[in-house]
């Protein structure tokens, strides 16, 4: 019996979990079930989305990336520094996503040439990208100064913001990436077992810093996705964009062992945090609390995940 | 000394692991003064059984006893506390501390929360002598060879007043000699009035140490009895139900002298110490197989010829086309290897069987959207069909297999690559005897279909039992080659060891039904 239910229930728990707390809110909540409603979470979440789905990828191949953040802060800035300058709202994008392409680059390389542990190397690059970005934005609030920046996240076609249908696409492009090409199986190849990938001719170095490319890439955009919603951008050192996004990509269960993990997951993790918050907000919990229980969910998360790792398969 | 007293015994005991029945009603005695041997196959039940005595499992039905009182232990911290302790096959030593910290933690001499060194320092002495066990005691625990780590473990075993010392594959990873002298340990222990359970599938280990062996076979015990009444053979039969010679296939025929040369390597030698000088030719449809001992290159020439280890000098052909060096182009121009350990070296445990069979291989599904699914899906399970693996489906992880099972799943990569060239590094180690059996077949199958095969094995009998000609290793370079009727234990050994040094036991003739357990 526990043989079977257990497989099926590791398997899409955390989509049946999501699923469940949706019912649960729509019966219970008022004002969660309406299309406004829906669309808000759709736009909130769209930036996360984006930067989640290719961290996914990073942790699959066994790497921590934790520049995210930083790369989030201070694309926009550059972003923002070009628009003003030129008024070229398309150009910004283009900088904004190379920033973070740069930046994943330069990750990718120092964890893989440098053999230097994905997660201080992360670390100690974020340091260095907060810093550009006050070097960049001179310690100030950029604003867009066009209506096209502003545009790029916040035109609506069919009811849903450019941020959210950017999100889809980009969600699009991982998932298939990561579960339809040889370069997916070569990152689960490479999380899961570095030396047997190699036997088998996967390039494990080209891999890992390809990951790492493709997720600063993808924050950087998330970047600009959202200051394009929010009209602005500040330089800051602010690391809790990326907690974010590592709290949706294990939440979901992706292993943080590397190896094993799906985009779906992510998706499914963070719009259960999302739609747990959203219905705190509906019920008007205290946010303090909040923080609390988000806190403990991912524990939570976490523990089952190393908890079913152990059990006999 | 009391001898022949039954410290522990088992009764009628039985354990159920989901859909397994890994022990049905057990009874055996493990008596004080005496070494138990435990032999059987992968899954017999062997270290079931000691896991219940140890207090890692309870057992679902039976009893244990120890001396007269029953035992109802809930955990291994309670057993070892009774003084049954087990060293297991991993070792689990702390590298980074010193012989001494290793062998007293946990039980570490002190004066309230401060460690008393003089005064562990004294005990590991102290112990060391009683026990004859020379070892460096202020060395680094990471820094001794493996022989010394598992003396270091039994020293601590021995430290704690250990009534039952359950050994579980205590050589699968030493050299001989140094086999030979863990042996000697052993037996002091069962003088100093140790109960020794010893699990080996090293027969002749077993033969020499054991006073009395038990053979297991799926879950049950076969026969208990004194060692000195059975023979390999004997036992081998026990294990297996069935006679040993029936563990090799026929042979496929040796190929014709004009048939084309697959692999030619020349003069290759490695950037250090591993191997210099090595030249060899294997045909099409021949099997090749590279004896020697432990440490003598084997598996490094392998990596070599396959790209997966830089050389210094020397050249390698397949097929008339040289080498470049790197394992995609090895895989290119028809190379495959099955590594020696499949769990660090082959396989992504928990990924599907079907993409562990395809991995190096994902080109040819290409579509224009990613990988086609349902050919890759024919591909494998086609492949895995080929090379008997037996798994649910090709979606379940490779984890959930056998291990020999999981040996096929690196065969079914090989056979789908179609290869020119097979390198089979050690490819029945830690596999059943039945497991051994079709993966020989499947090595003879790429054989007859003219694929050289050059194959890596410490198991003498193996490379007697399914290769055409053999090529002994020593210290980095071929010794000797044997053909046909040349190959026998005798030459291929003295060749191993070299001159001057024929006394080595045991180790090296250990016949291939003897399944190494998997690391």
């Amino acid at each position: 019996m526990m043989a079977q239910v257990l497989p099926a229930a590791r398997r899409y728990g955390i989509a049946v979990v999501t699923v469940a707390l949706f019912g649960l809110l729509a019966a219970t909540t008022d004002g969660f079930l309406s299309q406004a409603n829906f669309r808000n979470i759709l736009d909130q979440q769209s930036a996360l989305l984006i930067a989640a789905s290719f961290a996914t990828i990073t942790m699959i191949a066994g790497g921590f990336d934790i520049s995210a953040a930083s790369v989030f802060v201070v694309a926009p800035l550059f972003a923002l520094q070009v628009e003003n300058a030129t008024g070229s709202a398309g150009l910004a994008l283009v900088v904004g996503v190379a920033v973070g392409l740069v930046v994943g680059v330069a990750n990718g390389l120092v964890v893989t040439a440098l053999k230097v542990n994905s997660f201080i190397a992360t670390l100690a690059t974020s340091f260095m990208v907060f810093g550009a970005g006050f070097l960049i934005s001179d310690r100030s609030v950029l604003r867009a100064s066009t209506d096209a920046y502003p545009a790029i996240a916040r035109t609506r076609w069919w009811g849903i913001t450019t941020g959210a249908w950017i999100a889809a696409g980009v969600v699009a492009v991982a998932w298939i990436l990561l579960s339809r090409t040889r370069f997916g199986r070569h990152v689960y190849a490479v999380g899961g077992n570095a030396e047997a990938a190699r036997l088998a001719g996967v390039h494990v170095a080209r891999v890992k810093t390809v990951a790492f490319a493709l997720a600063g890439a993808a924050a950087g955009l998330a970047g600009v996705v959202s200051s394009s919603r929010t009209l602005s951008a500040l330089p800051s050192d602010d690391f809790s964009f990326v907690f974010g996004v590592i709290a949706a990509v294990v939440v979901g269960g992706t292993s943080i062992a590397g190896g094993e993990g799906a985009v779906w997951r992510t998706i499914a993790g963070a719009f259960f945090i999302a739609l747990m918050i959203n219905g705190f907000n509906l019920h008007q919990v205290d946010p303090i609390w909040q923080r609390v229980i988000q806190g403990a969910v991912i524990l939570a998360a976490v523990s089952i995940d190393s908890w079913t790792q152990r059990r006999p398969t | 000394m009391k001898h022949a007293e039954a410290l522990v015994s088992v009764r009628n005991a039985s354990k159920r692991f989901g859909a397994t029945q890994a022990l049905e009603d057990v009874s055996v005695d493990f008596e004080t003064g005496r070494v138990h041997g435990l032999v059987g196959e992968n899954g017999a039940g062997k270290s079931t059984l000691c896991k219940i005595v140890l207090g890692v499992h309870a057992p679902d039905a039976g009893s244990i006893w120890l001396e007269d009182s029953p035992l109802r232990l809930l955990s291994p911290a309670e057993g070892a506390a009774l003084g049954l302790v087990g060293v297991a096959q991993e070792l689990s030593l702390l590298p980074a501390m010193s012989v001494v910290d290793n062998v007293v933690l946990g039980t570490e001499e002190h004066w309230g929360p401060f460690v008393s060194e003089r005064a562990n320092r004294r005990r590991v002495e102290a112990l060391i002598d009683e026990h004859g066990l020379e070892v460096p005691i202020d060395a680094r625990a990471g820094s001794l060879s493996v022989a010394d780590q598992q003396k270091v473990e039994i020293l601590r075993a021995l430290g704690r007043r250990s009534r039952l010392v359950v050994l579980d594959e205590p050589t699968a990873r030493l050299a001989s000699h140094e086999a030979a002298e863990l042996l000697d340990t052993v037996r002091r222990l069962a003088e100093r009035g140790v109960a020794v359970v010893y699990i080996s599938h090293f027969l002749n280990e077993v033969l020499s140490v054991a006073d009395t062996v038990t053979v297991m076979r799926d879950g049950r015990i076969v026969r208990t009895g004194p060692a000195r009444l059975e023979s390999h053979a004997s036992l081998v039969e026990g294990m297996t139900g069935r006679q040993i010679g029936e563990v090799f296939p026929p042979k496929p025929p040796a190929p014709a002298d004009d048939a084309p040369v697959v692999l030619r390597v020349d003069g290759l030698s490695s950037t250090g110490a591993e191997f210099a000088d090595v030249s060899l030719q294997i045909r099409a449809g021949e099997i090749v197989g590279l004896a020697g001992l432990v440490g003598a290159g084997r598996s490094e020439v392998a990596h070599a010829v396959y790209g997966s280890l830089a050389v210094a000098s020397g050249s390698v052909e397949v097929c008339g086309h040289r080498l470049s060096g790197s394992v995609d182009d090895a895989l290119a121009k028809g190379v495959s290897l099955i590594p020696e350990s499949r769990r660090d070296q082959g396989l992504m445990a928990r990924r599907p069987v079907r993409d562990n069979t395809t991995l190096p291989y994902l080109r040819r599904f290409a579509g224009r959207l990613g990988i086609r699914a349902s050919r890759e899906q024919e591909a494998a399970s086609e492949a895995c069909d080929d090379v008997g693996v037996r798994a649910e489906s090709m979606l379940t992880p490779v984890a959930a297999l056998s291990g020999g099972n999981q040996q096929k799943v690196l065969f079914a990569r090989a056979v789908l690559g179609e290869p020119q060239l097979l390198i089979a590094d050690e490819p029945t180690r830690g596999v059943d005897v039945g497991s051994k059996r079709a993966i020989y077949e499947a090595l003879n199958r790429m054989a007859r279909s003219g694929c050289a095969v050059l194959l890596v094995s410490s198991e003498l009998e193996e490379v007697i039992g399914t290769c055409h000609r053999a090529l002994v290793m020593r210290r980095g370079r071929i010794v000797a080659e044997h053909e046909g009727g040349d190959m026998t234990e005798t030459s291929l050994l003295a060749a191993a060891f070299g001159p001057g040094d024929g006394t080595a036991r045991g180790r090296s003739q250990e016949p291939a039904a003897a399944a190494g357990e998997p690391r």
